[in-house]
């Protein structure tokens, strides 16, 4: 199980418990706190979305893995108005540049347990939930790679990045999925 | 403002349960104020006993599996549920006095009240739900 401060497990279980969970675990948090909700329900997605407009927070998406479902929700802020689209890099261009230059700075951030599967060597680790507070550890004058396993995270941390005055990003797309030159184990 | 979910709860199956205390919880999880008004049949639902083991309609039994599959709450952890989130229960006591039940055969923390109890709620209700 992923288990950080701001992911929420409700795998297994069935309306209207995802959405009662949910609620739960978003008072503990701050405004501006993401919160990733892991669920199996099918319904969930559409509840949530409907739950989080209600509720005043922001849906940010969700992504698809097997037969989990992973909600993300931004609580008390409106809808993410994209200003600036992040640059999307498809994956067959960004191994290039992996090739080229072993220096760029790619940052991971998809959750604990997924980036100690396997990733990129010398990929800093910095989970989605994470950004806001850990911003400050990126050089904005530097090119930014961002990866997550599908390219959905890895756009929100973008969004989160471009509003605090980054400028250099890039989205790979897809991420880790699609991903079979060399990885790391562990940290 | 908030939104007001008026409930009127009047049969007492273990579907009419979930119907029931489905809508009544997600109501509240998304901050309604909800107050389920529980008459005839539908105390069953509250019932100490009765609730811990509500009957599936009849030819319907084949179901049980299906709730134990799917992984649904038990209606006594939805009454719970429901009554954390704020849920307001309601007894008829003209029911009550029919069926010759007294308030302590009910889950503890529910009001009894007649009909003009729930129609004060129900009259600025946003939502209302008859099961």
């Amino acid at each position: 199980m992923i288990e950080t401060a701001h992911t929420l497990d409700a795998k297994g279980l069935a309306c209207p418990m995802p959405i009662v969970r949910t609620r739960k675990a978003i008072q503990g948090l701050s405004p501006g706190d993401v919160l990733e909700v892991l669920a199996t329900d099918k319904g969930s997605t559409a509840d949530i979305k409907a739950w989080a407009t209600s509720s005043g927070h922001a849906y940010l998406g969700t992504e698809i893995e097997g037969n989990v479902l992973h909600h993300f929700l931004k609580k008390d802020s409106a809808l993410i108005e994209v200003k600036e689209e992040i640059p999307v890099m498809d994956l067959e261009s960004f191994v290039r540049k992996v090739e080229e230059d072993r220096s760029l700075t790619i940052v991971d951030v998809r959750e604990e347990q997924e980036y100690q599967e396997e990733h990129i060597p010398d990929a800093l680790h910095i989970p989605l939930s994470e950004i806001e507070s850990r911003m400050h550890e990126l050089n904005k004058s530097e090119d930014i790679y961002l990866i997550c396993q599908t390219g959905r995270r890895s756009g929100i941390a973008g969004i989160q990045l471009a509003e605090n005055g980054f400028k250099n990003l890039y989205n790979v797309v897809p991420g880790m999925t699609e991903w079979t030159k060399q990885t790391k184990k562990g940290n | 403002m908030t939104t007001r979910t008026a409930i009127i709860a009047a049969n007492g199956e273990l579907f009419d349960a979930y119907k029931v205390f489905n809508i009544a919880t997600a109501a509240a999880a998304s901050e309604h104020e909800v107050t389920i008004f529980f008459t005839f049949e539908g105390l069953n639902l509250i019932h100490k006993q009765a609730s811990a083991n509500l009957p599936l309609p009849e030819g319907k039994e084949h179901f049980a599996e299906g709730f134990k599959n799917a992984n649904v709450p038990a209606i006594p952890e939805l009454i719970a549920m429901s009554q954390e989130l704020g849920v307001k229960f309601i007894a008829c006591q003209m029911t009550m006095d029919v069926m010759g039940l007294e308030v302590d055969a009910f889950v503890d923390g529910i009001e009894v009240g007649g009909a003009v109890t729930f129609l004060e709620f129900a009259k600025e209700a946003d939502v209302t739900l008859t099961f």
